[in-house]
């Protein structure tokens, strides 16, 4: 029976190619994009969890509010990591990371520097911490003394070879000299390490051995005892607070209790991320890498599950839709002495066919596709092709989709009552038309939907780009790493600032885009109370640094090389002037103190006031900001004029290499960088464009077909109305305000339902735009015209069929 | 006795107004009949064929097959008995487009679940017996109007039905193809089985032993 269930539906399908086509092709494209979306998820929810005793290992973080200013860390102080171990039994094992970003090598017999991504220092508990073995060295000792590193394969592959590595000398950043002691694997691509390569001893760092409990730089890893719970320790960490960052505050705010520092509305709370939640829970001022968010994994389900809904739902309509013709058969079968359960078990045989055929082509749509979403997503994911576990969840998911969607056509048909649909050839009228309808409706609605996030999604990036950001980010090249020149940085920015492309060049470390900074205590004139300490960030810059970047000062005035009392002279942005509680014109001549450990201070006195400029991503706010005269010579921003920038370049080129001989040159345009800042917006935008594409493509097969069948069953209406009178285009008016109904339905559901949750998305950003009507309406009018074209062609086709031929069926 | 009816009412409610199909019908068919049901359009023919065969139901009176009280089963009981013991053939013959003529015949056979071996014995004979082998492995679109029927009822007869109900069997063929199924019909009923067949055609109808003639739902 089942041999012949499978030759019936074989041959049906083979007899009705164009149906089959649109309904194996539907299908297909559904669970090709199901099939991409699952693997991304599960590349996503699997992070980090290579390590061993993953379960047991969590980062310490601290939300801190002081000064004014609120901060979201995820580095605590370097004495912390210590005293939890010392302090609490619950703490097995402490590891520290301080981040130090690129850096720059050099080979003892090399005469150039070679610059590294991803370095770190780190204590030498991290093997243990992370359960990792070295590819070459020792793990017990590696790291233990100062002056060492360890380097991944793909670092020490490209200095220097596996096996020759051990021993060698490495001079960073033309100051220190460390030697290799160990060969680590690459890390994982699913890990929150996997972007660093050089693992230097903090055995060596000053920085980690001080006790300055108030400055947050370390990213701070505990692993916990087996027997302890995470919950309990909640309270403990939170008591160090006590037990020593008060007393450490009062060295330099004398009686300073905490309850004072409750009562003022500043805050300084510990918790506690595991670390398998980082990569999609975390999302704090500055990460060791750039994490996703489970909102992202969670917007990608639905429209994973919705591409396999619509393709679903597209199956049960084209099947149902195709009754008409399967309903005589029925009528047949039962007069043979079928029963109901035979002949849904046929029907599903039949959908089984086309689902395992559609499997097929959608292996080799996703294999296809393969590199084109990985640029999409910013992923590596392959099919997993070897896998019995993939190929097993995968028949599955075909088999459960199967009869998901050949059940209701199944149960539909097998309801067929044989005298009536034997009675005569095709004038019947099968039914199940409201359902079609609905689900013509639904797969609409989800299509308008994605239309609308498609483009909410772009005119929000659009509106960040257009912004004004308080500053022109246009035309700005950035050289790097401009310090390795040591004492010839002046002179290579006058000799750059002489070319005649460049209108003006900023030596300085801190631009104005998103980056790893942290705010300094400062206090009002008046005594060093909390009340007069304000929290803002200090950026070292030179003369040129505002007119290069274009940015307005509306009190006041830029520092002046005239002045020689500028070196004291600060600028501050209006977020600043406002936590200090004055009009940004009442803050001039103000005077700020910013005191030392040593018990030194020094004094500002507030020149200028600059307008805002978003120096962080659009997502923030403002935050408040203060600028003085002082040497920082990480980066030199380059204006450059409208013109040919390669000539530029090569010109600035030219004198860096006279100036420094075997140094890497490296510059970025700032204008990239600030993309880069909402690649996570970029992606989504495209992830968003492509499926929605995808999901009307399937909407738009499944309406062709239905269309189709729809002209084919009033062929005898169309027939009389033409030999009464009507016109073509009568004809195909009638046949096609019926769909478009259906359409005009669907968008009426599916608009609000899009504002309000677009709406939802955009809160997430500091700076949005307004969903305006006319998007709205263009997602109506896109939708609209996409189901006009698809069904004018049937209904067209079927108008202008000569009536005689139409009525002769009958 | 193969089956009796006894004050069979059908009806349809249209417009408020009960409209009735068959009204009061009585009839008892012996083993070995063949009867003529005449009548003209929309007289009722077709729908007491579809009571005969158990496709349709009716509202009031009692159905005896076989000693069954067939207003008394299940639908599923009902099925399975006409699996059993009725043949249909069809004006349009109603053959499945997608299987070949061998297949066709098969068909019923599987519906018994006649075990493999016996299946392709009888569908080998039956073959055999309409001259068919050279048409078996056709499509039903292969074949002239005739020969379409010619399967049709060979379809009907495979499984030894004691029963074939024939509505217009003749009814879309020309007066040759016609009279051949008509003389397969006479030898059909002289080697036993009991033919009731819908027919508007006199010549048809003077093949049977009986003619029953209908009007507005009622026998006259």
């Amino acid at each position: 029976m089942f041999k012949n269930h499978v030759k019936i539906a074989w041959r049906s399908l083979k007899r009705q190619p164009f149906f089959t086509f649109l309904n194996t092709i539907g299908l297909a494209i559904g669970m090709a994009g199901g099939l991409l979306i699952s693997l991304y998820i599960y590349d996503e929810v699997n992070f980090d969890t290579m390590f061993k005793d993953a379960e047991r290992i969590y980062r310490i973080d601290a939300d801190i509010k002081f000064g004014g200013t609120e901060s979201k860390s995820a580095e605590v102080s370097a004495p912390m990591a210590a005293a939890m171990e010392r302090d609490f039994s619950q703490v097995e094992l402490t590891t520290r990371f301080r981040d130090l970003g690129s850096m720059l090598l050099r080979k003892s017999n090399a005469e150039a520097n070679v610059k590294e991504q991803g370095s770190t220092f780190v204590d030498a508990t991290f093997f243990e911490m992370f359960g990792l073995d070295l590819l070459e060295g020792d793990v017990r000792t590696a790291l233990k003394e100062p002056n060492t590193l360890v380097l991944t394969r793909t670092a020490a592959l490209k200095h220097f070879g596996l096996k020759d590595a051990l021993g060698q000398k490495l001079l960073l950043n033309n100051t220190d000299t460390y030697t290799v002691t160990g060969v680590i694997e690459d890390m994982s691509k699913r890990s929150f390490l996997r972007n660093h390569n050089v693992f230097m001893s903090m055995a060596g760092s000053e920085e980690a051995k001080n006790q300055e409990w108030t400055s947050h730089n370390f990213f701070t890893f505990i692993k916990l005892n087996p027997e302890s719970d995470i919950a309990d320790f909640q309270e403990p960490l939170q008591s160090m607070l006590g037990t020593y960052i008060m007393p450490y505050v009062q060295t330099f705010l004398p009686g300073a209790t905490e309850e004072q520092l409750v009562a003022s509305g500043n805050y300084l709370n510990f918790s506690t991320t595991p670390l398998k939640d980082i990569h999609l829970y975390s999302d704090r001022d500055y990460e060791l890498s750039q994490n996703s968010s489970i909102q992202n994994v969670y917007i990608l389900s639905f429209i994973g599950l919705f591409l396999i809904i619509l393709a679903s739902v597209n199956f049960m309509n084209l099947s149902t839709a195709q009754s008409l013709k399967r309903a005589k058969e029925v009528g047949i079968r039962k007069t043979l002495g079928s029963d109901k359960s035979a002949l849904i078990r046929q029907f599903l045989t039949e959908s089984g066919l086309i689902s395992f055929i559609s499997l097929l082509f959608a292996l080799g749509l996703a294999a296809l596709a393969t590199p084109y979403f990985n640029a999409l997503s910013g992923k590596s994911i392959s099919i997993p092709f070897t896998d019995p576990f993939f190929w097993t969840a995968l028949l599955f998911g075909a088999a459960v989709l199967a009869f998901l969607s050949g059940m209701y056509p199944a149960f539909f048909m097998s309801r067929f009552v044989p005298v009536k649909v034997l009675k005569g050839a095709g004038s019947t009228s099968t039914g199940g038309g409201n359902i079609r309808s609905f689900l013509v409706v639904f797969q609409f609605a989800i299509s308008v939907f994605l239309i609308v996030s498609t483009l909410v999604v772009f005119m929000q990036l659009k509106f960040i780009q257009s912004k004004d950001l308080g500053f022109t980010k246009d035309q700005v090249l950035i050289v790097e790493d401009v310090y390795t020149l040591g004492e010839k940085t002046t002179a290579f920015k006058e000799e750059v600032a002489k070319l005649g492309q460049v209108e003006n060049a900023t030596l300085s470390s801190f631009l104005p885009t998103p980056s790893s900074r942290s705010n300094t205590s400062f206090f009002k004139e008046g005594g060093a109370t909390a009340e007069n300490s304000i929290n803002m960030q200090i950026w070292n810059i030179d003369h040129n640094y505002i007119p290069t970047l274009n940015m307005e000062i509306i009190e006041g005035r830029n520092f002046d090389s005239q002045f020689a009392t500028d070196s004291t002279a600060m600028l501050i942005n209006e977020s600043a002037a406002a936590i200090l509680g004055v009009q940004p014109e009442e803050a001039l001549g103000m005077r700020i103190i910013r005191n030392f450990e040593n018990g030194t201070s020094n004094y500002f006195t507030i020149i200028g006031v600059v307008k805002n400029f978003n120096y962080e991503s659009l997502r923030e706010n403002i935050g408040a900001l203060s600028m003085t005269l002082g040497r920082s010579t990480g980066a030199l921003a380059v204006k450059l004029e409208a013109g040919d920038f390669m000539n530029a370049i090569t010109s600035i080129e030219g004198i860096w290499s006279k100036v420094a001989p075997g140094q890497p040159f490296s510059y970025r345009f700032m204008e990239d960088s600030f993309n880069t800042t909402y690649k996570a917006e970029q992606q989504l935008g495209s992830i968003f464009m492509t499926f929605t594409l995808l999901s009307i493509l399937i909407a738009c097969l499944g309406l062709f077909g239905l269309a189709a069948f729809n002209a084919q069953k009033r062929t005898k209406e169309i027939g009389i109305r033409k030999v009464l009178g009507a016109s073509v285009g009568q004809i195909t008016y009638r046949l096609t305000t019926d769909f478009l109904k259906m359409v005009g339905i669907a968008i009426a559901v599916a608009l609000p339902i899009g504002w309000y949750l677009m709406n939802r998305w955009l809160e997430d950003f500091t700076y949005r735009m307004e969903i305006s009507w006319w998007v709205l309406a263009t997602a109506a009018l896109i939708a609209l015209t996409i189901a006009i074209l698809t069904v004018s062609y049937q209904s067209i086709k079927a108008a202008i069929v000569n009536p005689v031929k139409s009525l002769r069926t009958e | 006795m193969l089956l009796q009816l006894n004050n069979i009412f059908k009806w349809v409610n249209s417009g408020g107004q009960r409209v009735f199909l068959l009204k009061d019908i009585n009839l008892t068919v012996e083993e070995g009949e063949f009867i003529s049901v005449m009548g003209p359009s929309g007289s009722g023919k077709s729908t007491l064929l579809n009571v005969i065969g158990m496709l349709d139901n009716f509202d009031e009176g009692k159905y005896c097959f076989m000693d069954e009280p067939v207003h008394t089963l299940k639908e599923k009981h009902r099925a399975n008995l006409y699996k059993q013991y009725i043949g249909f053939v069809f004006q349009s013959y109603h053959l499945l487009d997608d299987l070949t003529v061998q297949e066709n015949l098969e068909m019923p056979l599987l519906y018994k679940k006649v075990r493999n071996s016996e299946r392709k014995s009888l569908v080998a004979d039956t073959l055999d017996r309409f001259n068919l082998v050279g048409k078996k492995d056709l499509f039903p679109t292969q074949l002239s109007g005739g020969q379409q029927q010619l399967v049709g009822v060979a379809r009907a007869l495979i499984s030894s039905p004691k029963l074939i109900l024939a509505d217009e069997p003749t009814g879309n063929l020309n007066s040759k193809q016609g009279e051949e199924i008509m003389e397969l019909f006479k030898q059909l009923n002289e080697d036993g089985v009991t033919i009731i067949q819908v027919t508007h055609s006199e010549k048809n109808a003077t093949f049977g032993s009986r003619i029953i003639n209908l009007l507005d739902g009622r026998k006259l």
